[in-house]
């Protein structure tokens, strides 16, 4: 019959799309873990140091670490590789930590060194913008090379 | 704010910034928040871009429990002896990521050093916790008894007076510490009942919101206990009244006023000087009464005289009129006596 048909062909149609989805992948194979440990400074025998943790336990002034995890586990060199996070609402960039290369304090829009940007506040003037105006922050690689891993973080403290 | 110069503009905009952070930071994002990492990638393979790959982690912000108990006396409140409902001011402010109810416990120091430095020597008899609920700042009849704080917000904070009584027959200096303690309950339950005890809880699962406290230690409480406290304390003002009596012989029928001796017919003058202690309380309304000696009667065409001084021998003057006999005794007011001040009453009689 003709539905049957038509069902049939639909039915074709979604094995096709999904082989070659699945084809797709293949041909870019890389990998991506994001993740989020709790900094704790925990002090013993007069000594303090850092000790990362799982999240269990958050309140507000804790220092967080964001690490984004990436694999290339294809046979090509992946080139103008981009990781952009945007901060959670809730945290803000740690100034007392390494600031990425790269942050933005508009939204995404302009990118820079923090030292060289600028925030306008309510009045209309400018001035330099400090780690708690950071909105997005963000790592640019010339390229990933086939079977090459690593990762980037960036250290907050939970508003 | 209208500015000419945009480099004071900005420099006044950092500080406004910083101060605003500091604030934010006292409570934070509230608890049960999930805060959630999104991470895009994009790429090239072959000079293709690829299609945008992203990665997400989330947890949520726990409850962090963080109370403040601050007086608000600079110095010790001062009372005198017999004072009734006089307060002690203090701030309970909640610093934890949720709203909580606070339970208040009041406390007396027994002899250790008061908040403003003086040792505790007394007790008062404390008659109850108010909340300044009409927000005068001060306790009067439009405050309200209380045991507990209700539903206080994040980053909200109340004024509480710790009231009491002083009682009778201390002396200046004397000091009574007491401390006012809030301990943070659960909140978010019915209105205008007190939630349920707090304890801390664990969990492995980030998703879960646990609780933590994170106060410090105050003056009658440990760190992390979810309560804090402070002291604050009375000291006592009291008036030290003295009173010296002395005589003389004005005249008598032989004699005159020279070199009179006390014979039948002679004229005494009664001198009694009422003292108040230097750094004492005034003493108001003081009266003085003094039954006229048998064997003596009142020269009532001397009278009475009031607010006088007297001399190193003893010697009263300078009084005004006043007083009255009456039952064969000698009555009469002094004006208010403020520390170190000496005033006098004298009055005259007969031998006979």
């Amino acid at each position: 019959m003709a539905i049957h048909d038509a069902v049939r062909a639909a039915l074709l149609f979604l094995a096709a799309s999904l082989a070659s989805t699945a084809s797709a992948e293949a041909a870019q194979p890389l990998e991506l873990h994001s993740d989020v440990q709790v900094d704790k400074i925990i002090v013993a025998e007069g000594q303090s140091k850092h000790v990362l943790s799982e999240p269990d336990v958050v309140v507000p002034g804790d220092r967080l670490v964001f690490r984004t995890a990436y694999s290339n586990t294809g046979t090509q060199e992946v080139t103008d590789f981009v990781v952009t996070n945007p901060l959670p609402a809730g945290v803000a960039l740690d100034p007392s930590a390494t600031v990425p290369a790269e942050v933005s304090v508009d939204g995404g829009q302009t990118w820079g060194h923090l030292a060289a940007l600028f925030v306008t506040d309510a009045a209309g003037a400018k001035r330099p913008a400090q780690a708690s105006d950071v909105t997005h922050v963000r790592w640019v690689l010339k390229s990933v090379k086939a079977g090459e891993k690593g990762e980037v973080t960036f250290n907050a403290i939970v508003r | 704010m209208k500015r000419s110069a945009r480099w004071l503009v900005a420099v006044s905009a950092i500080t406004m910034s910083v101060m605003g952070a500091q604030a934010a930071q006292a409570a934070g994002t509230s608890a049960g928040t999930t805060i959630t990492n999104t991470v895009t990638v994009d790429y090239k393979v072959g000079s293709i871009a690829q299609t945008t790959k992203t990665a997400t982690n989330s947890f949520k912000v726990d409850r962090k429990v963080n109370v403040l108990v601050e007086t608000q006396d600079s110095t010790t409140v001062q009372v005198t002896p017999g004072q009734t409902q006089v307060a002690t001011k203090f701030k309970v402010s909640n610093l934890s990521n949720a709203a909580l109810d606070f339970a208040l416990s009041s406390a007396q120091l027994t002899g250790t050093t008061a908040k403003h430095g003086g040792t505790d020597t007394f007790d008062v008899t404390i008659t109850g916790i108010y909340l300044d609920s009409n927000g005068s700042g001060v306790f009067d009849s439009g405050d309200q008894a209380v045991t507990y704080l209700d539903e206080l917000a994040a980053d909200g904070s109340k004024i509480v007076f710790v009231v009491a009584n002083v009682p009778l027959g201390l002396g200046t200096g004397d000091v009574a510490g007491v401390t006012l303690k809030a301990t943070g309950r659960e909140g978010g339950g019915t209105a205008g009942s007190m939630g349920a005890a707090l304890s801390e809880t664990s969990s492995s699962n980030p998703m879960d919101v646990e609780t933590v406290f994170g106060d410090s230690a105050g003056a009658a409480d440990a760190a992390r206990d979810a309560a804090h406290s402070d002291g604050d304390d009375y000291t006592v003002l009291a008036a030290a009244l003295t009173v010296a009596k002395t005589s003389r012989v004005v005249s008598d029928p032989v004699n005159g006023t020279s070199s009179p001796k006390a014979i039948p017919g002679a004229v005494i003058e009664y001198c009694i000087a009422v003292s108040n202690g230097a750094g004492s309380a005034a003493a108001n309304t003081v009266t003085v009464n003094d039954p006229v000696p048998a064997n003596m009667t009142y020269d009532s065409s001397f009278g009475i005289k009031v607010n006088g001084s007297v001399d190193a021998s003893g010697v009263c003057s300078v009084g005004t009129a006043g007083g009255t006999y009456a039952s064969n005794t000698v009555s009469g007011s002094l004006s208010n006596l403020a520390a170190g001040d000496t005033k006098t009453l004298y009055f005259r009689a007969v031998i006979d």
